[in-house]
């Protein structure tokens, strides 16, 4: 049996659950939006580990018969209120309860796509270029920096320059242009990440086990996830990555805790790859719905105990 | 130069800091590691990394870091949002530059130690027991049937009782009586909660890098389980760790975990030898011959 927890009304979670049915795989989800009203939990740690169950009125789940756990967690603001609590009581408890469950999520046996801990990387995205560069992927030059005469000499270096926060707040993508330039003296509140524009084609690779599922993304905007509001198309296709780069991908996912990863890659013109980031939790919907790539399946597949 | 990053008031830092003055190094105290008068230039390229945090002290010649917090922020002048981006960030910015020096940084933190501190005890239970450390039984549960299981079955082995231990917070409190597991009961209708072992008087222990060091006299057990606390302390790839020690059934537990521990529980032998074996990871690296152990 397999378990979801992840909010019904989230596309990515609704397509691992269609495609668990598709397959026949049987699952049992826990509506994060809700939790952990409606929910049973009881679980106890001995020596050997968690041993319980989780319930509801209608399925109770022996954790013993869990295969694999897929988790997509929401933010406070896809959470129902806990019914018959003051907000700030409701909060505690509800935080308490989450606590509990990832407590639970970190050391179970199963496979769990994926633990809390693999993802948080992707909150100091300067210290996951670290990481990718020792898993042998290369990364864009990229400059952290308070000091707006370094930006200035990077710029004179680099070109085209892009901007972006250090963490996983605010990300969204932009090129340094003159009204920017202006605006540099606020870097002296604190620190912002600059790379250098890496002209080419985007690459997005899922990695599911030991699978690879790489997608090439052809569009005209900087940040292709938010080409339409920009007005702009965007085209994905699968595509074969050379071996070495596939390897990296994985040596990736695994240095980073992650048995699903989304990486984001560019290649250039002259063939090389960077990689810009990786994404703990992955909205795979988009490129899944676009190519027809069996990401899910293979998901399924790990989640079942099947993984390659 | 040695950077202990901290607050000014935190006895670790000061203690180190008079310790390496005392050797005649050089060394701050620098509880917002970002602000003016630090000038970050962090460059990583194919050539590899490169970093400068302040004007006039290039990061070569950073000897040591000991990490204390993760950096503050003073609020005035922000408002809640921006606040919190910016604090988001600072927090990013550090994890790569603490992980991009090449002097000995203790702890060095990986991203899931800097952003989880203070994590409740399940969450370290793999760790532990992988480090071959006994541990106390731990239930969540929502249903009270269960939590009355619990306590039977705490009873029956002769334990001192159950304790109720919200994850949400460092609390416990012993459940002494009925009316106790009535509230608890009343909590268990809207979320399940955390119930433990009662344990006897805790030892403190610090590892730092090979060497473990007792608050006062170790328990019996010492040897016995030291090998278990270095084996953990490098599964966790932490050089400075606390763990609390405990009889629980008559066989010592770990009942707690602190990554950052606080000097202030420690006898003064201890804290010397604690301090000496900092300023030995600061000034070596972890790996050290250890510091003369008082007897």
């Amino acid at each position: 049996m397999i378990l979801v927890c992840g909010g019904l009304a989230d596309g990515v979670t609704e397509l691992v659950c269609a495609r668990l049915q598709d397959c026949g795989y049987p699952f049992r989800l826990l509506d994060f939006a809700r939790f952990p009203a409606g929910y049973r939990l009881n679980v106890r740690w001995t020596d050997d580990g968690p041993e319980g169950w989780i319930a509801t009125n209608e399925w109770r789940l022996d954790l013993a018969d869990i295969s694999g756990v897929y988790a997509r967690l929401l933010g406070t603001e896809d959470r129902a209120p806990l019914p018959g609590l003051a907000p700030a009581d409701a909060s505690v408890l509800r935080t308490e309860a989450d606590l509990g469950l990832m407590a639970l999520l970190e050391d179970i046996a199963c496979p769990v796509v994926n633990r809390v801990g693999g993802g948080l990387s992707n909150n100091s995205k300067p210290y996951q270029a670290i990481v990718i560069r020792r898993a042998g992927l290369g990364v864009p030059p990229t400059l952290v920096t308070s000091d707006p005469d370094a930006v200035l000499s990077f710029q004179k270096v680099h070109g085209d320059v892009i901007y972006k926060s250090a963490s996983g707040v605010r990300s969204i993508v932009r090129r340094i242009g003159d009204e920017q330039l202006t605006r540099l003296d606020r870097l002296r509140d604190g620190p912002a990440q600059f790379q250098a524009f890496i002209p080419g084609r985007n690459v997005r690779v899922h990695t599911v086990g030991t699978s690879i599922f790489a997608t090439a993304i052809e569009s005209d905007a900087v940040d292709y996830r938010y080409s339409h509001l920009d007005g702009l198309t965007t085209r994905l296709t699968p595509v074969e990555l050379p071996a070495a780069v596939n390897e990296s991908c994985l040596r990736l996912a695994q240095a980073c805790g992650l048995l699903f990863a989304g990486i984001d890659l560019k290649q250039t013109p002259s063939g090389e790859f960077f990689c810009f980031e990786v994404n703990p939790c992955p909205g795979f919907l988009y490129y899944e719905r676009h190519t027809g790539q069996p990401i899910s399946t293979a998901l399924a597949e790990l989640l079942r105990g099947r993984a390659h | 130069m040695y950077l202990l990053l901290g607050h000014s008031n935190d006895a670790c830092c000061q203690e180190v800091h008079a310790s390496l003055a005392s050797h005649h190094l050089d060394a701050r105290i620098i509880a917002s590691p970002l602000a003016p008068p630090a000038r970050l230039r962090w460059r990583l390229d194919a050539e590899g990394l490169t970093s400068s945090l302040y004007p006039r002290l290039s990061d070569e010649a950073i000897e040591g870091v000991l990490v204390r917090d993760t950096g503050w922020l003073d609020p005035a002048g922000w408002d809640e949002d921006d606040l919190a981006y910016m604090q988001a960030e600072l927090r990013a910015v550090m994890l790569a530059w603490l992980n991009g020096l090449k002097c000995p940084v203790v702890n060095l933190p990986d991203a899931s130690q800097w952003y989880r501190s203070g994590v409740p005890l399940v969450t370290w239970r793999r760790q532990l027991r992988g480090a071959g450390l006994k541990l106390p039984e731990v239930v969540i549960t929502s249903e009270p049937e269960e939590a009355a299981a619990f306590r039977r079955r705490l009873a029956a082995d002769g334990a001192a009782g159950a304790v109720y231990a919200p994850l949400t917070n460092g609390s416990s409190y012993l459940l002494a009586d009925d009316d106790a597991w009535g509230r608890l009961a009343a909590v268990q209708a809207h979320t399940p909660v955390c119930l433990t072992e009662a344990h006897g008087p805790a030892a403190l222990a610090c590892v730092v890098g090979d060497h473990v060091i007792w608050n006062g006299m170790p328990p019996p057990e010492a040897l016995s389980i030291e090998s278990g606390l270095r084996r953990f302390a490098a599964a966790a790839a932490l050089t400075f760790i606390e763990l609390a020690i405990a009889p629980v059934r008559g066989e010592p537990a770990v009942i707690m975990v602190e990554p950052r521990p606080r000097l202030e529980r420690y006898d003064e032998p201890a804290r010397a030898r604690i301090v000496a074996a900092l300023v030995a990871a600061l000034r070596h690296g972890a790996a050290v011959d250890a510091p003369r152990v008082l007897s």
